[in-house]
């Protein structure tokens, strides 16, 4: 059995409610007299957790969970109140980008004194200093002030100096968010080698493609609170269908719509018309079946399509397209199903959208979003499982490497 | 090990970053009080006709010199150290490190400085002319590192209070200034009024200028009952500073 380099038992922290001069005397009576702060607002409450030597966590959760506290607290920058921590190594900690830089002084200088704060002497410094700068790559800004840096620069340095640390914990609030892409990933590279040659890591990060690729293990913080941890995907999953849960219940629909020539009367994805993210397994059947209702009577052309999270298209397609006219139901009601037998979308957060349109097909009228969370492992790139076959090439062209 | 490294470390960009941007580098540093010391000597000894008591007394300007620069330290690095947890906020915030390595760094950084500065007068003073005993340097170092001492502990007090009590900076220039006038600087013991010598003994600061003159102006020396004083009450102040830093220390990052 593994030892464990993290470990935490029941930790909670409150922030004390300072808001007037006379709050922060109170409080300073207080501490010194040794009573708890009373008056305190709870921001992270029971957590217990275990990393053990090797193991990646991914740290998840919106905004305000508590994520970034739960780091300090185990980087030791807060002290807890409640619980305990124990961090059984030297930790190199990126916390809301940069990692304390002081923006009157040059990259240089910040490095020299990171070092020194990771208890490096001036000669190690020195024999480390080429290989930060190279991995920072920020030209001659490494001699400029940091205050001179862009949010990108900053992380650049702040990642390279982590990275030339080689500590035996690292911990990263959302590095890989700024940088850019090439810079994202050399950090990502650069993350899986570090993790191959047995390093320790807890990741926090919005993007889940980037923490069920680093990561085997995850924890979800929910208003201070774990709300799930285990295996990558299912925390992951779990905790996107409720996000999705959450968009679409505050996106309650326009009541507008419905005076409109055309308006959508429902969406059922595999015979559900429950407003929660459906969730498919990877090339399993999506049935979507769409109901329109026409206020003349006449005949709706219905576009179906299916979109990332972030709004990237995927595929649409129309009615009028494939040639197919939707089945009239009743006197104002019309009906269109599609079915995508095998879909091939790779695991992830997926919207599936529908629109009707007049019967020219030229005018677009409502919509109707739906969540489509695609389960399963698959460590392929982009969006699509592409049909594809590798073939046997051992005598057709020569090797690309070898040529000049 | 590690933390004396951070120490330098921190001392070192505490002293350049003082004089980081003007002209003169860290050569302002022993000028500052050099100025001061003309200014005071020009209003005392022309102006104010000001003397020394007592019959082979020294000149104004040497027994002034002797306290100036002491206080210099114990001022400047108080003011300095109390903001030292404040200033450092971005750092604090982000990084785990031993906080009172910050308030020390900016203590030792004002006395480093500062010490150089006094010796340099010391010997300037003497090849000039004035009969500076030169033997009583040694004592006089020791005694310095006393004040260092004491100057630690209010520094460690006030850093900590700093962080909830956002006045206590803002009233430290007009508290250090009573301070100094209510020490033995400008003045000998003798020259005040016989009652109120006496209370001159319940200001911490008040032995220091008064050993150095004796030990290097050979001016009546303070009594031994004073050393044994005011080493209890530089210890007794460090170890009162220290117990408060580190009982608030663990809440600095809520109070930030």
């Amino acid at each position: 059995m593994s030892a464990a380099l993290v470990e935490t038992r029941g930790l909670g922290k409150s922030y004390p409610l300072v808001f007037r001069s006379a709050d922060r005397l109170r409080a300073l009576w207080r501490l010194l007299v040794g009573h708890r702060n009373a008056d305190s607002v709870a921001v992270l409450s029971d957590v217990s957790l275990r990393v053990e030597r090797g193991q990646s966590l991914g740290l998840i959760g919106e905004n305000g969970a508590g994520k970034s506290t739960l780091l300090k607290l185990l980087t030791g920058v807060l002290t807890p109140s409640a619980g305990s921590v124990t961090v059984d190594g030297r930790v190199g900690a990126l916390l809301e980008l940069g990692a304390g830089f002081h923006p009157e002084y040059s990259g240089r200088d910040n490095i020299a004194l990171a070092a020194a704060l990771y208890g490096l002497s001036a000669e190690e410094t020195r024999a480390k200093l080429p290989e930060i700068v190279a991995f920072a790559d920020i030209g001659r800004y490494i001699d400029e002030p940091v205050k001179h840096y862009s949010s990108g620069m900053t992380v650049r340095l702040g990642f390279a100096i982590v990275a030339a640390l080689k500590p035996d914990l690292l911990i990263t609030d959302e590095v890989l968010a700024v940088g850019d892409e090439s810079f994202q990933k050399k950090c990502v590279r650069w993350m899986e080698e570090y993790l191959d040659a047995g390093g320790t890591m807890i990741l926090v990060s919005h993007s889940m493609y980037h923490v069920q690729k680093l990561c085997r293990q995850a924890v979800w913080l929910k208003a201070g609170q774990v709300a799930a941890s285990g295996d990558v995907y299912a925390v992951t999953q779990a905790y996107l269908a409720y996000q999705e849960g959450k968009s679409a219940a505050s996106a309650a629909r326009a009541p507008a719509a419905q005076n409109l020539e055309f308006h959508l009367l429902d969406l059922a994805v595999n015979g559900s018309t429950e407003d929660v993210a459906a969730q498919i397994d990877v090339g399993a059947q999506v049935r979507i079946r769409v109901r329109v209702h026409s206020r003349d009577g006449r005949m709706p052309v219905v576009i179906v399509g299916i979109a990332r999270m972030d709004g990237t298209p995927v595929y649409g397609v129309s009615t009028e397209m494939d040639g197919v006219t939707p089945h009239r139901e009743s006197q104002n009601v019309y009906a269109a199903e599609i079915v995508f037998a095998g879909l091939p979308l790779l695991p992830g957060a997926y919207v599936i959208k529908a629109h009707p349109l007049d019967s020219e097909g030229v005018r677009l009228f409502d919509t109707l979003e739906r969540g489509l969370t695609v389960r399963g492992e698959s460590r392929e790139f982009g969006l699509v499982r592409l049909t594809h076959a590798w073939h046997e090439c051992a005598d057709a062209v020569p090797d690309r490497k070898a040529a000049p | 090990m590690p933390a004396l490294r951070l120490a330098l470390h921190f001392i070192r960009r505490d002293i350049r970053n003082r004089y980081l941007g003007s002209f003169s580098g860290g050569l302002w540093a022993l000028l500052q009080p050099l100025a001061q010391l003309a200014v005071y000597g020009f209003v005392f000894v022309y102006v104010f006709k000001a003397k020394v008591p007592g019959a082979d007394a020294p000149g104004y300007v040497p027994f002034l010199a002797l306290a100036l620069w002491p206080w210099t330290a114990f001022a400047e690095g108080l003011s300095r150290a109390t903001t030292a947890i404040q200033d450092n906020a971005a750092l604090i915030r982000k990084v785990a490190l031993p906080r009172e390595i910050l308030v020390f760094s900016a203590v030792a950084a004002s006395f480093l400085i500062q010490g150089i500065g006094f010796l340099a007068i010391v010997l300037a003073l003497r090849a000039f002319g004035v009969p500076v005993d030169l033997f009583g340097l040694p004592q006089t170092a020791a005694m310095y590192a006393q004040l260092f001492a004491l100057a630690l502990g209010f520094a460690f007090l006030f850093a900590a209070l700093q962080v909830f009590v956002r006045d206590l900076a803002a009233a430290l220039p007009q508290l250090l200034m009573l301070w100094m006038f209510a020490s033995p600087v400008f003045y000998a013991r003798t020259s005040l009024p016989e009652k109120y010598r006496g209370a001159l003994g319940f200001n911490p600061f008040t032995h220091y200028p008064e050993f150095f003159r004796s030990a290097l102006l050979h001016t009546p020396a303070p009594p031994l009952a004073s050393d044994a004083i005011a080493l209890g009450g530089a210890l007794l102040v460090l170890v009162i500073g220290w117990a408060l830093f580190r009982r608030l220390d663990p809440h600095f990052e809520d109070f930030l």
